[in-house]
């Protein structure tokens, strides 16, 4: 009886380390098949761009007019990123994305746009594109003070209920007026610009965020990296240098910059 | 009863060891405008003291096991014990959803997956408890 009782208590132990040993190992096997080479890793500089998904921009709308751009329109290279600033991948991919500006500044084959594409999941990115555009409509330089603004403290702001004053703490910093600043994001002029800039990005079907276009083409996302735009970016002047083509369209608004 | 919960556990177990390896093998993807769960599991409260919160939802699930278990093979201590686990746990899994809900602005199946599990758990307790269930 003694003996019975011995022999049934160890049952649920063997059970219970069974399942431990079952997790583990399956847990490790899963993780050594899951596990991907990071495409954060440098390829090589011969490596070709990934292959991309081509983008009619005919009969699509203009977006906010003039915007937020840094390049000449005649530029042959035409980046236009679709972002939501309350997206963490954005965020991930703004670091990569501000030293293509800063690497290509000047360039007049380059010219960089951005485009508020702001995910109805994220509750306060509306909001966000509208404070950003709102410094914007005072200088456009702003606005791209703002957006770094926002994308480098997104953690903070993003889950913060008085986000707004933050965004107002924010335009101070940045040499806002900041009674404008506040008229301007609760006016229709801000909201305009982010509401056209989403009808653009709805006209090319855009599904997530941050979308890049470099030449028409949809960047992959793992290819928005320092390494990987630079790659596609220096194959698109290549490629217009020596077909001597008439520099893309990705609209015809002038530049803010 | 404990074994029914036992089996159930296992689930709960699966979908968290999947979320604990995902959060350390997963390659950076966009936010798509259709789903949320890269935000949420991307988001702050994916890790908590640099430990991804899925890998305490697994030793959570394990441990409730663990006691379902026990329980099963007559120790009614343990199904007593389950009972205290459940509860905590289920009060964790509200504050998870409060957070998907009102602060990250982004729900994730696989999260909700586990929510529900756990609200199972704590409905065959209480159902135990009520229909004082043989254990």
């Amino acid at each position: 009886m003694k003996e019975e009782k011995k022999k049934s208590g160890g049952v649920p132990v063997a059970i219970i380390v069974g399942v431990l040993i079952l997790v583990v190992v399956g847990g490790f096997l899963f993780y050594r098949s899951s596990a991907t080479p990071s495409p954060n890793v440098a390829k090589p500089a011969n490596a070709s761009p990934q292959p991309q998904a081509t983008i009619s921009t005919q009969n699509a709308p203009p977006g906010a007019t003039p915007p937020n751009a840094i390049g000449p329109t005649t530029a042959s290279v035409i980046i236009e990123e679709f972002a939501d600033f309350q997206c963490g991948s954005c965020g991930a991919a703004y670091p990569a994305l501000r030293d293509i500006i800063k690497a290509y500044s000047g360039n007049p084959n380059f010219r960089f746009i951005y485009r508020n594409f702001p995910l109805q999941m994220h509750d306060k990115a509306y909001d966000a594109a509208v404070a950003a555009e709102a410094a914007g409509l005072q200088n456009p330089a702003k606005f791209w003070l703002m957006e770094d603004q926002l994308f480098t403290n997104q953690a903070s702001w993003s889950v913060n209920p008085n986000y707004r004053d933050v965004f107002v703490e924010y335009g101070q910093k940045i040499g806002l007026d900041v009674d404008k600043f506040k008229a301007d994001m609760s006016g229709m002029q801000a909201k305009t610009r982010v509401d056209r800039d989403m009808s653009r990005g709805k006209a090319f079907a855009i599904s997530s965020t941050p979308t890049v276009i470099v030449n028409n083409k949809i960047v992959p996302y793992a290819e928005v990296t320092l390494a990987g735009m630079k790659r596609i970016i220096d194959a698109e002047m290549q490629k217009s240098t020596s077909t001597q083509q008439a520099p893309p369209q990705a609209n015809s608004n002038s530049g803010n910059k | 009863m404990p074994f029914t919960a036992a089996l159930v556990t296992l689930c709960g177990l699966a979908d968290a060891v999947y979320l604990t390896v995902h959060h350390y093998t997963a390659t950076p993807v966009p936010c798509s405008i259709i789903e949320g769960c890269e935000t949420v599991l991307t988001s702050r409260y994916a890790e908590f003291a640099g430990v991804p919160t899925a890998a305490f939802g697994a030793l959570a699930y394990f441990v409730a096991f663990s006691l379902a278990i026990l329980a099963a093979y007559g120790n009614r201590t343990m199904w007593k014990l389950f009972g205290v686990q459940v509860v905590v746990m289920a009060a964790v899994t509200c504050w998870l959803i409060y957070l998907q809900a009102f602060v990250i602005g982004a729900f994730c199946q696989f999260c909700l997956i586990s929510a529900l599990i756990t609200f199972i758990l704590l409905l065959l307790f209480v159902i135990s408890k009520v229909t004082r269930a043989q254990i």
